[in-house]
C-alpha cells in the first residue's frame, strides 16, 4: 500500500492525537475536582505540551520532506477533500460546544436541587470546577481531532 | 445515470502516464487515478484541460451511462 506525502502528514497528526490523549489527559483526569489555581504542576504541563508538540512536528515534517523529495502541488480534488474534512470537523465544533454548555448547566441545576433538599454536606461537597471543565473540553477536543483527521485520511484514500 | 470516462484508454492511446497528463493539466496523479476510477468528478475547467492535451472532444471523453 502506497501512502502520499499528504496520507503521511495525516497519519503523523493522528498519532500525536492519540499520543497527546494519551500522554496528557490522565493529569487532567486526576485534577478534575480540582480549581486550575490549586492544581500542581500546571504550568510543568503546558511547557511539557508545547516544547513535545515543536518537537514532534518539527522532527516529524522534516523527515516527510526528506523521505518525500518531490514536492507535491495541491489541485481541486485536495481542495475538494480539505472541504469536507473541514466541514466535519465545524460540526463537531458546533456539537461539542452544546455538550460543554448542557455540562455545566446541568451541574449547575444538580447543586441548586442538592441545596433544596436541605442536604448541605452533599450540597458543599459537590462543586462545578475548573478542572472539570477544561478536562470535558480537552477530551472533546482530542477526540474532534481524531476523528476529523481519521475521516481526511479517508477521503484521501477513496475519493 | 452516472458520469463515466474512458479516460484510461483515450491516454493510453496518446502514449501518456498518469502523472505526465497531471503535470500538463496541473493536478496529481492521485487526481487522475480518481477520475479513472470514477471516484472524483472533475471540475469543467478540468474537463476541458484533459480533453484538450489528449485531443478529444469532451462529450467523447466523460459520458452519462
Amino acid at each position: 500500500m502506497t501512502i502520499s506525502k499528504k496520507e503521511t502528514s495525516i497519519l503523523i497528526e493522528i498519532f500525536y492525537s492519540v499520543v497527546f490523549a494519551l500522554v496528557f489527559l490522565p493529569y487532567f483526569y486526576e485534577n478534575q475536582n480540582k480549581n486550575l489555581i490549586l492544581m500542581d504542576g500546571l504550568m510543568d504541563i503546558i511547557i511539557q505540551i508545547v516544547i513535545s508538540s515543536v518537537i514532534y512536528f518539527a522532527v516529524c515534517y522534516s523527515i516527510l520532506e526528506i523521505v518525500f523529495k518531490r514536492k507535491e502541488s495541491r489541485d481541486e480534488r485536495d481542495d475538494m477533500i480539505d472541504s469536507k474534512s473541514y466541514k466535519l470537523g465545524y460540526l463537531l465544533y458546533e456539537l461539542s460546544l452544546f455538550i460543554i454548555i448542557g455540562y455545566i448547566c446541568s451541574q449547575l441545576q444538580n447543586k441548586e436541587l442538592l441545596n433544596l433538599t436541605g442536604n448541605h454536606e452533599l450540597y458543599n461537597s459537590f462543586q462545578l470546577t475548573d478542572g472539570g471543565i477544561v478536562f470535558l473540553i480537552l477530551v472533546l477536543l482530542a477526540s474532534i481531532s481524531i476523528i476529523k483527521s481519521l475521516y481526511h485520511f479517508y477521503l484521501h484514500r477513496t475519493n | 445515470m452516472i458520469l463515466k470516462n474512458n479516460l484510461k484508454e483515450v491516454r493510453q492511446k496518446n502514449g501518456l502516464t498518469q502523472e505526465e497528463l497531471g503535470n500538463y493539466v496541473g493536478v496529481s496523479r492521485q487526481t487522475i487515478i480518481s477520475i479513472e476510477r470514477y471516484r472524483y468528478k472533475p471540475t469543467l475547467e478540468l474537463a476541458m484541460k484533459i480533453a484538450a492535451k489528449l485531443n478529444t472532444k469532451i462529450e467523447k471523453l466523460f459520458f452519462f451511462e
